[in-house]
């Protein structure tokens, strides 16, 4: 469904990304993993059209959208619930979500779509007036996958969603996930918790210094004595 | 005497604010602030007179028209000249000092550019917006355009607040300017909402000058009135919509009390005075969010 083909990224001299293929099928969960700096939060930009790729290409169901820019990423159907607290501080929890259905022309569809929201996270429906920057962090990751979901997104990349939040609350994301998943969208996954995005995962890629270094089944990745010891401390 | 005093004062802070909402809402949406904001204002103004003594329009046509094109002048400065600087547009912070000289650039070529027009260099007057004999209320005298510029500046407020609290656009810049990377995942157009804060502000702008254009002596440097509306903005926080307003409306009526009770020469020190006062006791102003450390 979403499929990168040897791209490459660069900031300014910095190379980011070498020769990255990935593959998103349809309804699949796959996780991309690695150390801070490895260059997972600049894949899913270069995918989002916030940085521009010299050289490779990405497509989506069958269409070029390499350097297609943000606007038409997300009208072709792809959202990235960034990482950290990325909401809009000083306006309403609604009116976040609401702001996430800016390319939905149909305001009657975007209504429906809240209230789905509203089914999924009742807490935001409990706070629907106050500011989102007095939300808790936790509440505010969920803001932020609700507000992606308003998009009617038909494949959403998440970055680094557990971070910062405590072992309860990040269960209950990790939940969330699986719920959305079980709509049928498919997943791509940016986690520095390789245990945690293995499980929920069928396919993973691991990235280091810009590069694919490993990719295979969940599965077999988890048995794999080096990804092991690198990243799930065993 | 004092009474009158506040009320002028009031009306002159209503034009400072204008100024300051519209300085405000570029800084908010782009991080810039704009030191060609007084020319914008000066241009507005023989704009105008333009448009009424050689086109021979009516006045209210004139207003729309000065005010469409200052807004378009603004987003077309923006997309020439700003957008280039910043290049992608999430790079916007490590280009700030170029964006800013480039305002201050576009304040000299304004001023240039006007000075080239022969009839300017005698000092030309716009006429007011409603004229007639002043109204007397008891010992207070109000002219006609005093109480104009207050109910223009009004409307101007209630719309702007209307606009960015309750309307899809207003609520995608409010997203824009807190947020540009996150506006820009969900599909909201950053770079059009930057270039429509430009449009929206230089309109502000424009009315200003359309306002001030009659109390003051028009002339090309009448764009140092700027220096008010900066004042009224960091009076206010210079992140806040209400503090402009407030900020401008208590450096209008500080400036005239001082006027009575100092000496009229004080006036012109005033604002500087203020500023240096805010900054020293409440850096973020009276409504500011607490300041924010930026790299340059």
């Amino acid at each position: 469904m979403l499929r990168l083909a040897k791209i490459h990224a660069s900031y300014g001299s910095v190379r980011a990304l070498d020769d990255v293929s990935l593959e998103v099928g349809e309804g699949q969960i796959v996780c991309l993993l690695g150390a801070n700096g490895a260059g997972k939060t600049t894949t899913l930009n270069c995918i989002s059209g916030l940085v521009s790729i010299p050289s490779g290409s990405i497509t989506f169901d069958g269409e070029d959208i390499t350097n297609a820019g943000a606007e038409t990423v997300v009208a072709k159907g792809i959202v990235q619930v960034p990482e950290g607290r990325e909401i809009f501080p000083t306006m309403s929890v609604e009116d976040n979500l609401i702001l996430g259905a800016w390319l939905q022309k149909d305001r009657r569809a975007a209504r429906q779509r809240l209230e789905h929201v509203y089914d999924m996270f009742p807490r935001l429906k409990e706070r629907a007036r106050q500011s989102a920057g007095t939300l808790s962090g936790g509440e505010q990751q969920m803001l932020m996958i609700g507000r992606a979901l308003m998009a009617r997104p038909k494949l959403m990349m998440l970055d680094e969603p557990s971070l910062g939040l405590s072992p309860l609350l990040v269960q209950q994301v990790f939940e969330i996930i699986k719920t959305i998943h079980a709509e049928g969208m498919p997943i791509l996954l940016v986690e520095q918790n390789a245990r945690l995005a293995l499980n929920v995962s069928s396919y993973g890629y691991v990235l280091e210094n810009g590069e694919i270094a490993f990719h295979g089944p969940a599965e077999t990745l988890k048995q794999d004595q080096k990804i092991n010891e690198a990243y799930l401390g065993v | 005497m004092i009474l009158q005093a506040t009320l002028s004062g009031i009306v002159m802070g209503c034009v400072y604010a204008l100024i300051a909402l519209s300085l405000v809402i570029i800084y908010k949406s782009t991080d810039v602030v704009n030191f060609a904001a007084g020319e914008f204002v000066m241009i507005a103004g023989y704009l105008g007179l333009l448009l009424l003594d050689h086109f021979g329009l009516n006045y209210p046509l004139m207003v729309v028209l000065t005010v469409t094109l200052m807004f378009a002048f603004g987003a077309l400065f923006e997309r020439t000249a700003l957008n280039k600087i910043v290049g992608f547009k999430y790079a916007a912070e490590a280009a700030l000092v170029p964006m800013v000289v480039a305002t201050i650039g576009l304040s000299f070529m304004l001023k240039g550019a006007v000075r080239v027009i022969p009839s300017t260099e005698e000092v030309l007057r716009l006429p007011p917006l409603f004229s007639g004999p002043p109204v007397f209320f008891a010992n207070i005298v109000l002219q006609r355009q005093d109480i104009g510029i207050v109910i223009v500046a009004v409307l101007v407020m209630i719309a702007l607040t209307l606009g960015f609290n309750f309307t899809a656009i207003g609520k995608a810049l409010r997203a824009t300017s807190q947020n540009p990377r996150a506006a820009a995942l969900i599909g909201i157009p950053v770079k059009r909402m930057r270039m429509m804060a430009w449009g929206l502000a230089s309109g502000l702008a424009g009315i200003s000058g359309i306002l001030l254009s009659p109390k003051l002596l028009m002339t090309p440097d009448m764009g140092n009135v700027v220096m008010l509306g900066i004042a009224a903005s960091i009076v206010g926080g210079f992140t806040s919509l209400v503090g402009c307003v407030i900020g401008g409306i208590v450096l209008g009526v500080v400036q005239n009390l001082i006027g009575i009770f100092v000496s009229p020469q004080a006036i012109a020190v005033t604002p500087f005075f203020i500023i240096m006062l805010v900054l020293v006791m409440r850096p973020n102003g009276l409504f500011g969010e607490a300041m924010r450390l930026k790299k340059v």
